[in-house]
């Protein structure tokens, strides 16, 4: 993650040390580096792996659009670049809640200017929020659900803004840091809602130069960004390029220096060997991890006897070690992200069906089940799929490989994107599916959310009253502690019942050239994608 | 030959018609909703009431008759509608990539006529000589060598041995002639080896076959030389399948080259197709898949007016 | 003046043509074809190793060996092993099958299919082969590429759902060739001929537009057979085709080969050459079986 940096800093600063120590000693003149002084200028060239739909980031969930739309716009709050998961004010300064948790009041920054020239006030801060939590008719809002507790969003000066809940939300600051929450001018919303799906006007440190659709996107220096000598970069400019070893190889000839996303491990080992210290490689573990979704109404799979046995036949230690080199999946966890302060700890997780670490055991229990269930000979079943290679199809292989073990014969079937969550998430078309639970952010409204009964993510289908009910009381908890154990219990009772069957949570590698300074990769690709501390060494 | 012609032009109609009726029942037969896809993203949470929303503002609730009719209404008038993905116009999209693949598909046939018909012939004239066998094996390698493969494969080569990368994004020759060169050169020549491999091994069957002909015995027979006989009077009987190859094989490339334009980064029409189906763009689909017949349509009649202006027995059939 | 002409005896010394047994005919073959008969022994080693299979060799394709991803070929595993610890050996084994079942059912059902529907337009005329020439032509105006895509797209990811992909956009390109032939034969002056003398429609098209229809119809499917091959490997590229963990060359072949292309070069570099060997072998195997086989030609 973030460590190997911090060691190479680490390193480099007590060698400094010691070198003025000899230096002073010696008593001769001695050049002390201290931290490197940011250069200014030069254009940063980036390649991503997608395009998206549109350019407004509260209409769009995917990668491709925050990344190439970030650096050009503001948010009320941000995840600190440098320390994830902290949150530090954007366009706010400082902020008070009420005690009853019932009113946030945020005081804005004066001065904040439009890529236009018009000035950013509380008004547009309330119009950007209006029409994330209310939008209007015929414009979608993609993290509506994530504001549910809001009442109204109120402007009383243009320096300040006031959310009033209906009732108390532990995630409310963290959701207003998200990065697709940005704001966007009042006047342009008022005249179309959807102004934004193909402009930009926006208040970020760059200003938005050219789209060829398909081919690239640039963005320029705002010289009047609201934070001093910010950016340092002159713009920044991202090639689209769909296929990985094609993006990987444009980083190696240094056609483009940086991919935000993930390379996989194979193509990073050959860049390192080829490129050696021109190029950084940051590895750090991300808020995803790859399951299976289990159809909880369809038989057997409405027999937990039936769910338990796949998911006691997944060795999920031999998983990360065969996985990871290939997929960076690696981290065994349960439903919360292990490393997180919702982790739940190992010597807890071994307790429940999968996680143990007794092989042969899990497989002998679960062939029992089966025979118990009424399959002593096993059965066959589809397991479908989304037709990304990775990490998708090897994930797959391998849990088909453990299953045949206990006489479950399991076919691949992957499905193209569109399909795949027609199938899924719409229909409910399935017995076994591939699933990632993907979220921006650690939270545990955003990855417990989809146990709840009749959720719009619930793909399994599942429905258990204790977890609705533990559910919404976390969701207005604001106490860390006691959020953490009801939490704790709905990842219990999810994990006892296997209404899901967790895999392993992902890792990726952020390659970039050494020259790109600055830049810290967080958990999730979804973050720190501003660049207004990002420089370049030389050009 | 203006009755033939007549009739040729009427017959293009259903076509048409039956192409663009196939592809709008081809795209609603898949599965999958392109309304799904926008707000899915990449896996977070959707609001059905703004499901029920963007079918509706997408046009996509009207009876499947409706949405035909409509849309064939627009192509009338070459409107050929909104790209469900991004909003914007089709042609406009299309406009984006078309100089690209254009430029590919005719240096492509460039680069593989100049090769291929002098080998086919040299093959022809020597067949079952050692030329023959180095020919024919060369341009066999062109087909069965998977030319997606190749193109990955001279990417790695480029990269690992001179750490260099052609670039990633297209420069029209007039505006900058060498960045065009550096990016182009690749993608020409694997496509063009593949393409020429195909018109060698049919210039050398079609020029086979005249050179059994009486008409070339009896040049023999008169003792013309060998490079008259092949070059006057062979290679004017066996151009015309040739031509209808070459023909058929560019519409191909204008819309069939999806991997090679994925290998090279290349921001053309068949990459953009096959975005389109995967994203349930019928829009899009519908317009290149109409498009691309029109073009392959335009063609066999160009080439059949051709034969039937050589050939008169075909007119009066 | 009379010129007197010395009439010339021709004794005939052999007799004519001989029948040649099917031995002297391939050794005839190998003789005068050696291209070909390379081609035609690649194609009997791809049978021979797909139908052999599960004798030559003990590794399963499916269940790798987890300590030994990436190894080296080696004596144990002579192409290696690939991302999985699966022998890549194999794996090439068992696509020969795959490869050999998509090519072959793909080829056959299509140019068959589009064999039946030519020699029906071309003989019964009328109506019926307007009709069919305008479905074909809308078959044929239709990108290949896109049609194989849409039928993958709708029927899904299976060996048995490629193979109809493929087929299809095979059915009018031979529909028309056939066609094209069935016509010239059925203007023959011998046809009109036999029907003058009363033979029943049937039998006309059975004893006399079929044979002259297999030239062209046995050319077509062994170009057919090696274009399927290379179809299926371009499908699985773009993730329509087969499914992992099926051991199809098309499916080793796609998007992470190419990233393992520096850790395991063996992983693409094996399939791509069995590909490209099978295209070979039957393309070779095809022209020469058409030179042998193009009455014009036997002349020459």
């Amino acid at each position: 993650m973030a460590v190997r940096i911090r060691l190479h800093r680490m390193l480099f600063s007590v060698a400094a040390l010691a070198l003025l120590v000899v230096s002073a000693a010696v008593a001769t003149p001695a050049v002390v580096r201290a931290a490197e002084t940011p250069r200014r200028g030069g254009v940063l060239l980036a390649v991503i792996g997608a395009e998206p739909p549109s350019l407004d980031p509260h209409q769009e969930s995917t990668f491709a659009n925050i990344q190439l739309v970030a650096p050009l716009y503001s948010t009320l709050l941000q995840f600190d670049p440098h320390s994830f998961p902290k949150i530090i004010g954007d366009v706010a300064t400082e902020w008070k809640i009420s005690p009853d948790g019932l009113i946030y009041t945020f005081k804005i920054r004066q001065g904040i200017r439009f890529h236009d020239g018009s000035p950013l006030t509380a008004a547009d801060v309330k119009a950007s929020y209006d029409k994330i939590v209310f939008p209007p008719q015929g414009v979608r809002s993609s993290r509506r659900t994530a504001f549910t507790a809001i009442e109204r969003v109120e402007a009383p000066d243009p320096g300040t803004v006031v959310f009033r809940l209906k009732f108390p939300s532990a995630s409310l600051i963290a959701n207003l840091a998200s990065p697709w929450n940005v704001i966007f001018p009042k006047k342009y919303l008022d005249q179309d809602p959807n102004y934004f799906k193909t402009k930009v006007v926006g208040s970020g440190p760059f200003k938005f130069k050219s789209y060829v659709r398909g081919s690239t996107f640039e963005g320029e220096r705002n010289p009047d960004y609201f934070v001093k000598d910010r950016p340092y970069l002159d713009g920044y400019k991202f090639f689209i390029s769909t296929e990985t070893s094609v993006r990987a190889a444009a980083i190696r000839s240094g056609r483009a220096y940086v991919e935000f996303r993930n390379l996989p491990g194979p193509e990073v080992e050959a860049i390192k060997k080829q490129l050696g210290d021109k190029v950084v490689v940051q590895e750090t573990p991300v808020t995803a991890h790859w399951g299976i979704a289990v159809n909880n109404t369809v038989k057997p799979f409405n027999d937990v006897r039936v769910r338990k046995a796949l998911t006691l036949a997944i060795d999920r230690y031999t998983a990360s070690r065969v996985l990871y080199p290939l997929t960076g999946l690696k981290l065994v966890g349960g439903v919360m992200r292990p490393g997180s302060e919702w982790e739940m700890p190992e010597a807890d997780l071994q307790k429940y069906p999968g996680f143990g670490k007794d092989a042969e055991k899990n497989r002998a229990e679960a062939r029992r089940l089966l025979a118990e269930a009424g399959y002593p000979n096993g059965f066959k079943v589809v397991l479908k799929n989304r037709n990304i290679k990775l990490p998708y199809q090897d994930w797959a292989v391998f849990a088909i490989q453990e299953w045949k073990k206990i006489g479950v014969e399991a076919e691949n079937r992957p499905l193209e994107t569109a399909a795949w969550f027609s199938d899924g998430r719409d229909k409910g078309n399935f017995e076994l599916m591939v699933y990632p639970p993907v979220e921006f952010m650690d939270d545990p409204d955003l990855f417990l959310g989809r146990f709840v009964t009749g959720a719009n993510n619930n793909w399994g289908r599942m429905s258990d009253p204790r977890v609705d009910d533990l559910f919404a009381r976390q969701a207005r908890v604001r106490d860390p502690v006691e959020r953490k154990q009801l939490t704790d219990e709905i990842q219990r009772i999810v994990l006892e019942n296997a209404y899901f069957i967790p895999g392993l949570w992902w890792t990726r590698n952020l390659v970039h050239w050494a020259k790109m300074r600055n830049y810290v990769a967080p958990p999730s690709y979804y973050s720190n994608q501003k660049l207004q501390d990002v420089w370049l060494a030389e050009d | 030959m203006r009755t033939y012609l007549a009739k040729r032009l009427l017959l293009i109609v259903p076509t048409l018609l039956g192409v663009a009726s196939l592809v709008f029942l081809i795209m609603r037969v898949i599965p999958g909703d392109v309304a799904l896809l926008i707000l899915g993203g990449d896996g977070g949470n959707i609001d059905q009431a703004q499901l029920v929303a963007m079918h509706r503002e997408l046009g996509l609730d009207q009876p499947l008759l409706v949405q035909f009719g409509t849309w064939l209404w627009g192509v009338l008038r070459f409107d050929f509608g909104t790209s469900l993905w991004t909003g914007q116009p089709v042609v406009e999209e299309l406009l984006i990539r078309l100089p690209l693949s254009l430029e590919l598909a005719f240096l492509a046939t460039g680069v593989s006529v100049l090769i291929a018909i002098p080998l086919g012939m040299l093959a022809a004239a020597r067949q079952d000589t050692w030329v023959d066998y180095v020919v024919r094996v060369i341009s066999i390698g062109g087909l069965a060598i998977p030319s997606f493969w190749v193109g990955i494969l001279v990417i790695l080569l480029l990269v690992i041995y001179f750490g260099w990368g052609p670039p990633l994004e297209f420069t029209p020759p007039w505006v900058d002639p060498w960045a065009n060169f550096q990016q182009m050169v690749w993608p020409v020549l694997t496509v063009g080896y593949r393409y020429a491999a195909v018109t060698t091994r049919m210039t050398r069957s079609t020029v086979l076959e005249v050179l059994r002909e009486d008409y070339i015995r009896t040049a023999w027979a008169k003792g013309l030389a060998e490079r008259v006989i092949v070059i006057r009077h062979a290679l004017k009987n066996a151009m015309l399948p040739v031509i209808t190859l070459i023909g058929t094989e560019f519409a191909f490339l204008i819309g069939g080259l999806v991997v090679t334009e994925t290998v090279f980064t290349l921001n053309g029409v068949g990459r953009f197709v096959v975005d389109a189906v995967a994203h349930r763009d019928y829009p899009v689909v519908q317009a290149l898949v109409f498009v691309i017949a029109f073009g392959f349509v335009i063609v066999n009649l160009l080439i059949d007016l051709t034969y039937a202006w050589f050939d008169p027995r075909i007119r009066y059939r | 003046m009379s010129v007197q002409y010395p009439l010339v005896q021709v004794r005939v010394s052999e007799p004519l043509a001989p029948r040649l047994t099917f031995a002297e005919e391939v050794v005839k073959f190998v003789r005068t074809k050696p291209l070909g008969a390379a081609g035609a022994l690649v194609v009997l080693a791809m049978l021979f190793v797909a139908v052999f299979v599960e004798a030559l060799t003990r590794y399963d394709p499916y269940q790798g060996d987890y300590a030994l991803q990436f190894a080296r070929p080696s004596a144990e595993h002579w192409f290696g092993t690939d991302e999985f610890g699966r022998d890549l050996l194999t794996r090439i084994m068992y696509g020969a099958r795959i490869a050999l079942f998509v090519g072959f059912t793909a080829s056959f059902a299509g140019c068959t299919l589009g064999a039946l529907l030519g020699v029906l337009s071309a003989y019964w005329g009328g109506t019926l082969d307007l009709l069919l020439e305008r479905l074909m032509d809308v078959l044929l105006a239709f990108p290949q590429l896109i049609l194989a895509l849409a039928i993958a797209s709708i029927l899904g990811p299976a060996v048995q759902n490629v193979v109809v992909a493929i087929a299809i956009p095979v059915i009018p390109r031979v529909a028309r060739v056939v066609r094209a032939t069935a016509l010239s034969v059925k203007e023959h002056q011998y046809v009109e001929a036999v029907q003058a003398l009363g033979a029943s429609r049937p039998r006309v098209v059975l004893r006399h537009i079929i044979p002259n229809i297999m030239a062209p119809y046995l050319i077509m499917l062994t170009a057919q057979l090696g274009a399927a091959i290379l179809a299926e490997a371009a499908l699985s590229y773009l993730g329509l085709g087969t499914a992992e963990p099926t051991p199809s060359w098309g499916l080793m072949l796609s998007g992470s080969a190419a990233s393992y292309a520096e850790k395991a070069p063996w992983i693409a570099l094996f399939p791509g050459i069995a590909i490209s060997l099978a295209v070979f072998g039957f393309n070779l195997f095809g022209d020469s079986l058409r030179d042998a086989l193009d009455p014009k030609l036997r002349r020459g």
